[in-house]
């Protein structure tokens, strides 16, 4: 654990084909439906977490079903966003949840992307499939980007009949951890597989 | 008399319910005699009579009235008639008489209180969390406790020292022990173990596996308990239980050797060969298995397979005696069979494999949980962090300290102390344990002795006794004044000094026989050079008598507004109170050639006493008497959102000033096993941070019906049932150190105090 930071250090690198972005302002704004500054139990570690507001996918039982409103929430800076990450310097990184995170995609990925360079790691909780982020990013410079941004996603709606109190950071069976960085398999490390608990699937990334 | 025809009550209906003739003079001496101590209204006989007149009219002549009800009416008629001096002066009286008549009965009150009520209702029954205050030992136990505390009220302790007690003003824990005994002590099980021992009841000899170590352990806690009133600690378990591993390897070589030669037909092994592994001791078994593995010797030369045979034998040994450990200190009893011992194990540090293997062993074992999974309430089970020993990857026993940290994210224990810390380092010599701040549960520390600097060392020593200030009151009562709080807290300490140094004084008179066991057997420092009929003055002096204080936090409030989380100039402040009080406590060893140390108080039934005496004296005042409860010691306060990095920082430079004992908590929400690493960032930054002892809190609820354990609302999770008073549903919480099973053992203001409980993360 110790060597984490340096692990991590000589593993992360930015990847060279990002798209080109349009120039963010930093005044512009997340909608969001919360923040929360220490949080263990959205991926591995002590975690800064943004709960995006607006949700397409509407799942039965959602745990957050006060994020689902696409005009609720609040307006929150990107600026901001990032003063009250810095004010918590011992997190091991950020988890965007929601919501659902890609309807904001561009923005975030810039949030993910400041992280990264301060040395944290990034979790993204979707509704999506990552096949079906795959192929929205193909005309979306924003998803593309937060996929590049991404460390480890944690996909797939959350189905009510396969609800799992006993898997780590899924809410349904269904739903994945996939690293889609070698940082994500150093978080996707750090998550216990539970002797009892049902099968998730995990992806490592090479 | 003034007026003409005054119809009075016939009798009036004493205190005791007996009845008597109505006496019109008593009134009118009672007023007289309040009006004689207030030389500046005095009352003419006339004055008098019509006073006392105006009385008996108000009253109904039909009626049966008592003498409350005419001391009312006569407070009424003095008031009424401006006669405001002498109403004082009467009203004063009365509350004066009341107080005196009070004390008379209080504990006969106590009694009936005690009887014939249940300790559901009942604060007093539930003091302490660890006692059954509903079985008729624990009853037995209360009666004995209430009687002493009456009797030492009243004949021991000097007037002042009383009063200060019972007016909250200071706390002398355990008084009911006052004439008796000491707190706590930390065994050397190692020196007593060595050529058998007596608990007084019969002899045992040296144990010879490790079972039998793991069994007189027990013992000597539990009888070592019935002869003090705090915690047992032993502070180097994992090398003590070594030397078991050790013995149980041989007879196991011993054993297998002999089936060996029994079954093996021709392939016998050679007698150079059984003498050779007769020599082996755990260490050297697991030595030679490894250079088997790493082929550094011709496995041809040596019997691979009995080798490893024996090693799971051990193995398994060591994880029975580890478990069955930890059932007895569950389940056996001390005093009267009312309480399981108050027990705590450190460990950590040990590198040899029968150490680490104990460790792991007990560690799983704790996971593992008693008969049905619930988790074990005791050992209070402390990890020691070094860094070259555990701390980080690489380290010999790394892969424990991650145990260590599986095991409490899902049982609450252990709890970890840190040796890198500056105040604990300074003591630190590499390879004597004797040398490692240990902790008892209740976060007691013993180390630093200025009676014996040679022997600043855990083994054999303890606390003697602890008193503890109402800080709060001292605040609220210095009215913003900063010179002024601690001018009042200089009184207050001396007289907790003197209070200490006069239980000392009791203390100090017993003999080797009033202590078979701790001193006849020589568990505590040194006694095994006293003679049987000598005082124990002279090994006692090694112990530590401490003063502790509580709410530091409501403290803060009353003197700037604010506590120390929210604004660094009472963080300052409060620092500056910590570190004056480690002074002069420092000042008053050097003085008195005594251990005089500073504790952050468990606050265990002291934490609503004080707020409800001070809640009656000044009344409701914001984050100072709102609560149900003082914060503990210096604590930030449980109901204030902070986050866990910085509880840490805000409270480990007090940790520092506390030599006798500290401990910082930090709360989480969610179920931590899910998340070790979180678990582990924050103890390591605990470590960093300068903490000497911490521990992590997160809710540990299970549901007996379908076994669900982790975080419960009202409805199970798991199954979707409801809980119902019927099936409620287990849950476990940490009160001043120890874990309780259920919270209907929690005072009243502890309870109050867990339900305010923020989480950190």
């Amino acid at each position: 654990m110790l060597d984490y930071w340096e692990r991590r250090e000589r593993l992360f690198r930015k990847s060279p084909e990002k798209e080109k972005q349009e120039e963010i302002r930093p005044d512009q704004q997340i909608r969001l439906a919360s923040m929360i500054e220490e949080s263990i139990v959205d991926g591995p570690g002590m975690r800064f977490v943004l709960f995006t507001q607006g949700c397409p996918h509407r799942c039965p039982g959602c745990h957050n079903p006060q994020t689902h409103a696409l005009n609720g929430g609040t307006m929150v800076s990107f600026e901001r966003v990032l003063e009250r990450y810095d004010r918590q310097p011992h997190v091991r990184g950020i988890t965007f949840s929601g919501g659902e995170p890609f309807l904001q995609a561009g923005l975030l990925a810039k949030v993910a992307e400041a992280v990264h360079q301060r040395g944290g790691d990034v979790v993204v909780y979707t509704g999506y499939q990552l096949e079906r982020l795959q192929e929205l990013a193909k005309g979306n410079a924003g998803i593309l980007a937060l996929l590049g941004e991404t460390d480890l996603l944690i996909d797939g709606r959350f189905v009510q009949e396969k609800r799992c109190l006993e898997a780590p950071f899924v809410g349904s069976s269904n739903q994945r951890l996939l690293a889609l960085s070698l940082l994500g398999n150093l978080l996707l490390n750090d998550i216990p597989v539970l002797p009892n608990g049902p099968a998730i699937e995990r992806v490592t990334y090479c | 008399m003034h007026s003409a025809i005054v119809q009075t009550p016939k009798q009036i209906v004493k205190r005791d319910g007996t009845l008597v003739p109505f006496d019109y003079f008593k009134i009118r001496q009672a007023i007289a005699k309040a009006n004689a101590t207030v030389p500046s209204e005095t009352l003419s006989d006339d004055e008098l009579d019509r006073l006392t007149a105006e009385v008996v009219a108000s009253l109904d002549a039909n009626s049966q009235p008592g003498v409350e009800d005419i001391q009312d009416v006569v407070e009424l008629v003095l008031m009424e008639n401006g006669i405001s001096q002498t109403a004082k002066a009467y009203i004063l009286y009365r509350s004066e008489h009341a107080k005196m008549r009070e004390r008379k009965s209080a504990l006969m009150e106590t009694f009936k209180r005690l009887s014939f009520t249940d300790a559901s209702s009942t604060d007093i029954k539930r003091e302490n969390a660890n006692i059954d205050g509903n079985t008729s030992m624990g009853m037995m136990l209360k009666y004995g406790s209430e009687a002493s505390k009456a009797f030492i009220d009243h004949y021991v302790l000097p007037e002042d020292m009383a009063k200060a007690h019972a007016e909250g003003d200071i706390h002398i824990h355990d008084k009911d022990f006052y004439l008796l005994t000491e707190t706590c002590c930390q065994i050397d099980l190692q020196k007593l173990f060595e050529n058998g021992f007596s608990t007084g009841h019969g002899f045992l000899r040296e144990p010879q596996s490790i079972e039998s170590y793991a069994a007189l352990a027990c013992i000597a806690l539990q009888a070592n308990q019935n002869e003090m009133h705090g915690g047992q600690s032993i502070p180097n378990f994992e090398n003590v239980m070594a030397e078991g591993v050790h013995k149980t390897c041989h007879k196991h070589i011993k054993d297998v050797i002999e089936e060996h030669q029994l079954l093996s037909g021709d392939k016998q092994l050679l007698p150079e060969m059984v003498e050779h592994l007769l020599t082996f001791n755990y260490d050297d078994l697991v030595e030679a298995l490894r250079k088997i593995d790493l082929g550094d010797v011709d496995s041809k030369d040596w019997p691979e397979a009995l080798l490893k045979l024996v090693r799971r034998r051990v193995e398994r040994s060591t994880y029975q005696a580890m478990q069955s450990l930890i059932h007895n200190l569950n389940t056996m009893h001390s005093r009267a069979g009312a309480q399981v011992p108050f027990t705590s194990i450190n460990y950590g540090t040990g590198t040899s494999h029968a150490a680490r293997l104990v460790m792991r062993q007990v560690l799983q074992a704790t996971e593992d949980g008693l008969g049905d999974g619930e988790t074990a309430i005791f050992p209070v089970q402390i990890f020691k962090v070094k860094d070259g020993i555990n701390s980080q990857e690489g380290d010999p026993n790394y892969d424990l300290f991650q145990q260590a940290v599986r095991v409490s994210a899902k049982r609450l224990f252990p709890n970890f102390s840190f040796l890198d810390a500056p105040f604990n380092l300074q003591y630190y010599r590499e390879g004597d344990d004797n040398t490692e701040v240990a902790y008892m549960g209740c976060r007691t520390r013993v180390m630093a002795n200025i009676y014996d600097p040679n022997q600043e060392v855990t083994k054999g020593r303890g606390n003697l006794s602890f008193s503890s200030i109402n800080l709060p009151r001292l605040g609220i009562e210095a009215r913003g004044s900063i010179d002024k709080f601690f001018a009042l807290l200089d009184k207050k300490m001396d007289l907790v000094f003197r209070q200490l140094r006069h239980r000392f004084e009791i203390q100090k008179r017993k003999t080797v026989l009033n202590y078979p066991f701790l001193m006849g057997q020589g568990i505590w420092i040194d006694s095994d050079t006293l003679d049987k009929h000598e005082e124990v003055e002279r090994v006692l002096r090694h112990g530590t008598l401490s003063v502790g204080f509580i709410g530091l936090a409501e403290t803060l409030v009353a003197l700037t507004g604010k506590h120390h989380g929210e604004c660094a100039e009472s963080q300052a402040l409060g620092l500056k109170i910590v570190q004056h009080m480690r002074e002069r406590c420092d000042m008053r060893a050097q003085e008195e050639h005594l251990n005089y140390t500073l504790l952050a108080t468990p606050a265990e039934g002291l934490s609503g006493r004080f707020v409800k005496i001070d809640r009656e004296r000044y009344g409701m005042m914001k984050n100072i008497t709102d609560h149900e409860y003082y914060t503990n010691s210096f604590h930030i306060p449980v109901y204030y959102k902070i986050s866990a990095h910085a509880k840490i920082d805000f409270e480990a430079p007090y940790h520092a000033f506390t030599n006798a004992g500290h401990i910082t908590y930090i709360e989480l929400d969610g179920d931590p096993s899910l998340n070790l690493s979180a678990f582990e960032e924050i103890i390591l930054y605990m470590k960093n941070a300068g903490i000497g002892y911490g521990s992590i809190n997160h809710p540990l609820d299970r549901d007996p019906k379908c076994g669900y354990s982790g975080v419960i609302g009202t409805v199970c999770p798991r199954c979707g049932r409801k809980e119902s008073p019927r099936e409620p549903f287990e849950r476990i919480r940490r009160i001043t150190g120890y874990l309780v099973g259920a919270l209907d053992r929690f005072n009243d203001a502890k309870k109050a105090e867990v339900a305010e409980r923020v989480k950190h993360a």
